[in-house]
């Protein structure tokens, strides 16, 4: 127990990276910054923010836990907001949530059948799925007579507030969802048989099959969870904000992949830190704020995703190599 | 012909890219005969598929060593950007050769990313369809630069641009550049080696072959076609707009996997990708000129992608009962 | 749990199974059939089929034609899984282990034990601990390595020994071993070899892929040889020695003409 090396702690603990990283950058932001980013009506916000991408980012994570990849996650997260958000007026915030919740089931559900039917690479298929939706999400906009935005009356109702639309001890409620999902998907992942199965397939697919796991069963649920997470996401965003265009969601699957690298999931599977996942939410959540304060281009932050992903991606790799260099 | 001829011919990589053609054909001749066949209508088509097409042979490179290039898009935006940007401060030739240094270099910088890096190129890619998209915003500031008038008529845009022989430029230059890239494949080393890289890494491996430097190649050579088929574009129209290049990557990769490269490696073709590029082109072009929204657009290719993935699947098996 | 079979049929019975990889015809017409209580050695050089073969009834591959019977009813399906629930246990050569789990999780991999919370199933951690630790020390790994440890870090050895101690703690009716004694050290081999022995003498069915045509020939009852695909020769041990056979996997199991090899 004494002799645990920093190289065995990394190994078994893949999240130190990204919380170190979490810690330094609060720090740095705080500091140049202190009234503008800091404050508690920012921090706040930036709650709210790191609760829907981490939801979002939460699925992906699964997903990519078996190996596969849902890039797909975007345009769930619109079409979830817009079943919402057309529907709660007329039916209630529980069944319009249910409803979203089944369309992002079928997102998952299609997805998952074509990749595992037909042996497709998982990105290029939920880069078009992403594609698909995100026209069936903008004609579903342009549409006469479809309203996606909720009146005000509306807005005060219990559960339209438990679903995004009120605060619980000053946070969007959102984020206490997020909270709620990340328990019950640590307890799913570690400590159930069908978590070990996820893991198993993403650590050797053909291994886990031979002890006779149906991998294409746990693939497909991975991806319909990651749709259903996706969807209930758009819930949360389309709850708060009242309305949705047709462009919501639009980047938020390259940031959902990006908090699943920094992290410390393996892109290749069998490695899902959950508590990773949601501390390079909040990281890069909180990167997009401090742009936002400090009046930079938000253009600049389609930049830096991309190289930030880059340089997780490379960065986990070097790190793994180092801390496996030993036995 | 006899039985064992079609044989041979339906082995071809390309053969459901050359039966899908003759496909459209019989289809929109049968359906908008009037449209289809006229001229402006096959003339905008057909240069179009050039400069698609020209994207598509890259990716079709990429593909055949078993990597992808989902940044080719953003490629094309920067590179025409980046021509119409700089042409103020180079001059003409200059800025093309600018731009397209530009564009082998971030070809290089995720060969880089890749093979020292060691991550799969889907990730490195798809990070840099977003970190040059976002560039090209910064860049630009969201607004689109255009050439000033008397730069629009030096005679390199009129060569690369304009009319040669009343058929666009565009291509003539893509037709040569399928011409020479056909011999480079399938007649030199290098092309050899490259199918050998993408066949089996390993078995390539072990016979000397450098496949570090063949992805590399395989990569720069794609950016830089990404990077000639914007010059060919703004060569002939110097508008742009930020948007420049917005899912081409997919469509080219669509183009190249109807033309018959397998995303597994190894085996690929060219005018496969230029007839992928045709199909693509042209479907979109008849569904427009039928009545269909623009907005479709994005979930038509979502779905053209998706239908080309299965298919390829299909090919993949099939040809590996035929190996 | 050890099953004799019926006397009207055996316990595995292969007929005119046929198999492809894409162009590559890995078995031609193989017909073969087990019984329990018997141990069989199935040898043949690399490529023969043994390794698919084995894969075919295991569940891993499904054949183009033929027919597989377990315990007279034809199989249908070709999943692991099926094959487990039929009481087929298989220690695979290159598979069955993931790197990036613990002894404990892989030990227990599809049939973890679990305890209900509130009705849900959760994995019941004590139990997997125990009794992954006990097989482990039987196994001899080192002291210092336990059962949460991930098996990315270990040896070749501990990772076949880790098989085998899996093999037969979930014995059932056969149990097929492919190459066991890969990575092991000679005591290590003699102690596979007992048990081995062990499981055939308490009814199972026990197939044992080997290159060692002389060792396996003191253990089993009966040897299987293959060649390109095909089966070559099925003997009872006592009809051939450890030297014919060896002969036979040499030089060809068919009455073919051979060219002389000069050196």
């Amino acid at each position: 127990m004494m002799n645990i090396s920093i190289r065995q702690l990394v190994r078994q603990h893949n999240e130190i990276g990204i919380i170190l990283i979490a810690i330094l950058m609060v720090t740095l932001f705080t500091t140049t910054s202190f009234d503008k980013w800091a404050n508690a009506y920012n921090l706040a916000s930036i709650a709210q923010i790191t609760a829907t991408l981490g939801l979002l980012a939460l699925g992906a994570s699964l997903v990519m836990g078996t190996g596969e990849i849902d890039i797909s996650v975007g345009s769930t997260f619109g079409i979830g907001a817009l079943a919402y958000l057309g529907t709660v007026a007329t039916i209630g915030p529980i069944p319009a949530m249910l409803l979203a919740a089944v369309a992002g089931a079928a997102i998952g559900l299609f997805n998952g059948f074509i990749v595992t039917r037909f042996g497709v690479s998982s990105l290029l298929l939920t880069l078009s799925t992403l594609l698909v939706f995100r026209g069936v999400a903008i004609a579903l906009t342009e549409i006469e007579g479809l309203s996606f935005s909720v009146p005000y009356d509306q807005r005060s109702g219990f559960f339209y507030q438990l679903f995004g639309g009120g605060d619980i001890l000053g946070i969007n409620t959102g984020f206490w969802w997020l909270i709620l999902g990340l328990l019950l998907l640590m307890a799913f992942l570690y400590a159930t048989p069908g978590g070990n199965r996820l893991l198993a397939v993403g650590g050797s697919a053909e291994s886990a099959r031979s002890r006779g796991i149906r991998v294409t069963r746990v693939k497909v649920r991975a991806f319909v969870i990651c749709g259903v997470l996706a969807a209930l996401a758009g819930t949360l965003e389309g709850g708060k904000l009242g309305f949705a265009d047709g462009g919501m969601g639009r980047l938020m699957e390259l940031q959902a992949i990006a908090a699943c690298v920094l992290g410390g999931c393996a892109l290749l599977g069998g490695r899902v830190p959950l508590t990773g996942v949601v501390v390079g939410a909040f990281v890069l959540s909180s990167i997009q704020s401090y742009l936002v304060v400090n009046g930079v281009q938000p253009q600049w932050f389609m930049l830096l995703l991309g190289v930030i992903v880059v340089t997780a991606a490379i960065s986990d790799r070097a790190l793994r190599d180092w801390a496996l260099r030993s036995r | 012909m006899n039985s064992r001829h079609i044989n041979i011919f339906s082995r071809r990589p390309d053969f459901g890219a050359i039966v899908g053609v003759v496909l459209l054909f019989v289809v929109f001749s049968l359906v908008d005969f009037s449209n289809w066949w006229s001229g402006r209508t096959l003339g905008n088509i057909l240069q179009f598929t050039a400069i698609l097409g020209c994207i598509a042979m890259g990716q079709a490179l990429v593909i055949m060593s078993k990597e992808i290039d989902l940044s080719v898009g953003s490629v094309y935006g920067l590179t025409g950007i980046a021509y119409v940007t700089l042409e103020a401060d180079l001059g003409v030739p200059g800025a093309m050769l600018a731009a397209l240094a530009i564009a082998g270099g971030i070809g290089f910088l995720q060969a880089m990313a890749v093979i020292k890096g060691k991550i799969p190129s889907m990730i490195v890619t798809l990070g840099g369809l977003f970190a040059v998209r976002g560039l090209i915003y910064v860049w630009t500031g969201g607004s689109a630069p255009t050439m000033p008038r008397d730069s629009r008529a030096h005679w390199l845009n009129q060569l690369l641009g304009g009319e040669l022989l009343g058929i666009d430029a565009a291509i003539f230059w893509t037709a040569l550049l399928l011409i020479l890239l056909t011999l480079v494949v399938w007649r030199t080393k290098f092309g050899n080696r490259l199918l050998a890289t993408g066949g089996d890494e390993s078995s390539a491996l072990s016979r000397g072959i450098r496949t570090d430097r063949i992805k590399t190649m395989a990569f720069v050579l794609c950016s830089l076609l990404a990077g000639i088929a914007a010059i060919l574009t703004l060569a002939d129209n110097p508008q742009t707009h930020v948007t420049l290049g917005d899912l081409m990557e997919l469509e080219a990769i669509a183009a190249a996997v109807i033309g018959g490269c397998l995303l597994s490696g190894g085996r690929g073709s060219l005018i496969g990708a230029v007839l992928g590029a045709f199909i693509i082109t042209g479907v979109r072009y008849e569904l427009i000129s039928l009545g269909a929204p623009a907005s479709w657009y994005i979930t038509f290719v979502g779905i053209v992608v998706i239908a080309a993935l299965i298919f390829n699947q299909f090919l993949a098996r099939w040809a590996s009962n035929q190996a | 749990m050890s099953a004799t079979s019926n006397n009207s049929h055996p316990l595995i019975e292969v007929r005119n199974l046929d198999l492809h990889f894409g162009a590559f015809h890995a078995l031609k017409n193989v017909s073969v059939s087990f019984d329990s209580g018997q141990l069989i050695g199935l040898v043949g050089d690399n490529g023969a089929g043994k390794t698919t073969l084995i894969k075919v009834l295991s569940g891993i591959h499904k054949p183009n034609s033929g027919e597989v019977y377990f315990d007279g009813e034809r199989v249908k399906e070709f999943h692991p899984k099926q094959a487990i629930r039929f009481g087929i246990e298989t220690l695979q050569q290159s598979v069955g282990l993931c790197d990036n789990l613990s002894i404990a999780r892989n030990f227990y991999l599809g049939r973890e034990p679990i305890k209900h919370w509130f009705g849900i199933p959760f994995l019941d951690f004590k139990k997997m601990r125990e009794a992954s630790t006990k097989v482990i020390r039987t196994f001899g790994l080192r002291d210092n390595v336990s059962a949460d440890d991930q098996v990315e870090m270990l040896s070749g050895g501990e990772r076949q020994s880790i098989k085998i101690g899996r093999a037969v703690e979930f014995k059932n009716r056969v149990v097929i071993m492919d190459e066991p004694t890969n990575h092991l050290s000679v005591r290590e081999r003699e102690h596979v070899n007992e048990l081995a022995q062990q499981l055939r003498d308490q009814g199972l069915l026990v197939i044992y892929i080997t290159h060692d045509i002389h060792q396996v020939h003191k253990l089993a009852d009966r040897i299987v040889i293959m060649e390109n695909g095909e089966k070559v020769t099925d003997v009872a041990k006592h009809e051939m020695t450890s030297d014919e056979l060896e002969e036979v996997i040499r030089f060809g199991g068919r009455d073919v003409e051979k060219e002389e090899v000069t050196v």
